[in-house]
């Protein structure tokens, strides 16, 4: 039986020198708005403080009113926002893989203005305040990015709400 | 991105308090139980909480967080080699100096309560009557003659046995400070979602508060070593007691007996005056002094040292902090004594976020919710 040697890319020598493709929760990560700016290496320091949560179709994610204390980006499933209306509840609008919700809750502690349900079973990666600012002290231009990240984003939401386009969904 | 600090929460609920102070002094008694792993752990988080801000200085210059805990260790190791190399030898010469002066000291002790005992006779007739001098004297040789010499031998066999378990703490310090992080993140994993946010604010600030509490009492340390040290060398520098680091040694141990609130400083005051009545026991002035340098640097602590390093996070009713300190004293010994007050700490963040997750009703009926979703999918095709 003689060795059998394969011609693939993992014996390409210019591979060597490629770095290793990145995590997929990092490639998610890495499309979601606020992270937009990061660096591969501030991305893999990033995913150190990320917790990854899963939900049930039908569980809340956190409740409007509560005390926010970090926001979330959605891997996988689907999750609708809703909001307390005079006579029934509102339907802001569904959140989808690469998306993030909760922002506001990084700049400061305040009351989460929507409930968010999972609509179907889902995956979310969930970054807490003050997890971040202690990171945006050993970083701070990473901590300067999500920053101006998060106010961009913010930016832009406040813009179509302006604009009289009331279906933005993260607005908690 | 605004720093909040924690709202005040009130622990409302009286069986809170129960389990927190029962908590406290149950943790006592399971560190004592397992004292040869729990010292060393101690020790390894206390040093954790100390190198980390220097970590994080490194990082903040351009480091990666792997580079910074090697440059640490690299510059710990030399340290470690500089120190053996010029201080350790001093240090043995020193001790056994001081060795030798042993029975000298205990000599000139003896002469000074002998002395103080006397003046107390010819004074007061009921002293006089006890024969107090007469009956000190004796207990002393006794105490000498026979269990004086167990005690030091029990100390030495003390030392001995804790030496490998020390060895343990950079060991563990080093895998706090690589690891720590992913160790928390495992730890989140178990949390239930309704209460995951409330769970990582807690984290958080049992962080805050031990960080702010090991920081502070090493800041207080370091102020109450340079205030009574200093203090030391200048009253004792005329009838030339105390050489400055002389002055320093006897503050440092003076400052670290502080770290038992209300009963170290005392002890510690003791020492001092003690050490004082040993090399200059003609000078009552001199002992005079020292107390109310004593009480000076009290009073520095009081109402600038302690605001200023350890805050006023961990104040409790000076009621509860003596009850506790003597309760965990008889509990864990010096452990209890040096653990109550963090620990009354730990558990009450660890009370009030309890009593904020468990008394939220919708946070339970979160919890409760996703228990009937598990349920419902599990029995999806079981026609229930």
């Amino acid at each position: 039986m003689g060795l059998v040697v394969r011609e693939d890319e993992d014996m390409n020598l210019a591979n060597l020198f490629r770095p290793p493709p990145l995590d997929p929760i990092l490639q998610v990560v890495s499309g979601v708005a606020i992270f937009r700016e990061c660096t591969r290496g501030e991305l893999e320091t990033l995913k150190l403080h990320l917790h990854e949560r899963h939900f049930l179709a039908g569980e809340i994610v956190f409740d409007e009113g509560e005390e926010g204390e970090g926001m979330y980006v959605v891997i996988r499933g689907k999750l609708r926002a809703n909001r307390k209306g005079l006579l029934a509840k509102k339907v802001l609008g569904v959140i989808s893989p690469g998306e993030s919700f909760g922002e506001m809750a990084l700049l400061g502690a305040g009351e989460r203005m929507a409930t968010v349900v999972a609509e179907e079973d889902s995956t979310v990666l969930a970054m807490f305040r003050p997890e971040l600012q202690a990171l945006a002290q050993a970083r701070p231009r990473l901590g300067y990015k999500i920053a101006m990240g998060v106010a961009l984003v913010l930016e832009s939401r406040l813009r179509k709400v302006a604009e009289g386009d009331s279906s933005q969904p993260s607005a908690t | 991105m605004k720093t909040s600090s924690p709202p005040d929460r009130s622990l409302e609920h009286p069986i809170i308090w129960v389990a927190v102070i029962g908590g406290a002094l149950g943790s006592i008694l399971l560190l004592k139980a397992v004292a040869w792993l729990a010292f060393p752990l101690i020790l390894a988080v206390v040093l954790y909480y100390l190198v980390q801000p220097l970590l994080q200085k490194l990082q903040l210059a351009g480091v990666t967080p792997g580079q910074a805990l090697g440059i640490f260790l690299g510059a710990a190791t030399v340290l470690t080699v500089i120190f053996s190399i010029l201080v350790l030898p001093k240090m043995l010469n020193f001790l056994s100096d001081f060795q030798n002066q042993i029975p000298t000291y205990w000599e000139r002790l003896q002469s000074v309560l002998r002395d103080n005992l006397l003046a107390l006779e010819d004074r007061f007739a009921f002293a006089k009557k006890a024969r107090l001098a007469d009956g000190m004297e004796e207990q002393l040789n006794v105490f000498l003659a026979g269990s004086g010499k167990e005690y030091v031998a029990d100390v030495a066999l003390f030392l001995l046995h804790w030496l490998p378990s020390l060895l343990l703490v950079p060991f563990l310090t080093f895998f706090f400070l690589r690891d720590g992080t992913a160790f928390h993140r495992l730890v989140l994993r178990a949390v239930p979602n309704a209460f995951f946010e409330k769970t990582l604010l807690l984290f958080d600030r049992m962080d805050a508060q031990m960080r702010a509490y090991f920081r502070g009492m090493f800041g207080l340390t370091m102020l109450d070593t340079v205030s009574l040290g200093l203090g030391l060398w200048f009253l004792g520098k005329g009838p030339g007691i105390f050489g400055f680091w002389d002055a320093m040694f006897l503050g440092l141990i003076c400052a670290i007996f502080a770290w038992v609130p209300y009963i170290g400083s005392g002890i510690g005051g003791i020492l001092a005056v003690a050490t004082v009545a040993v090399k200059a026991p003609q000078s009552s002035g001199l002992m005079l002094a020292v107390v109310f340098l004593f009480l000076g640097v009290r009073l520095l602590d009081e109402f600038i040292y302690t605001p200023m390093t350890v805050g006023r996070a961990l104040r409790m009713h000076p009621l509860v902090t003596v009850m506790m300190i003597f309760s965990g004293g008889m509990l864990g010994g010096v452990y209890g004594l040096l653990l109550a007050m963090p620990l009354l700490g730990i558990f009450t963040v660890l009370g009030q976020m309890f009593a904020e997750i468990w008394f939220d009703p919708r946070l339970r009926a979160r919890y409760q919710a996703r228990g009937m979703l598990e349920k419902r999918l599990a029995s999806k095709d079981l026609g229930i």
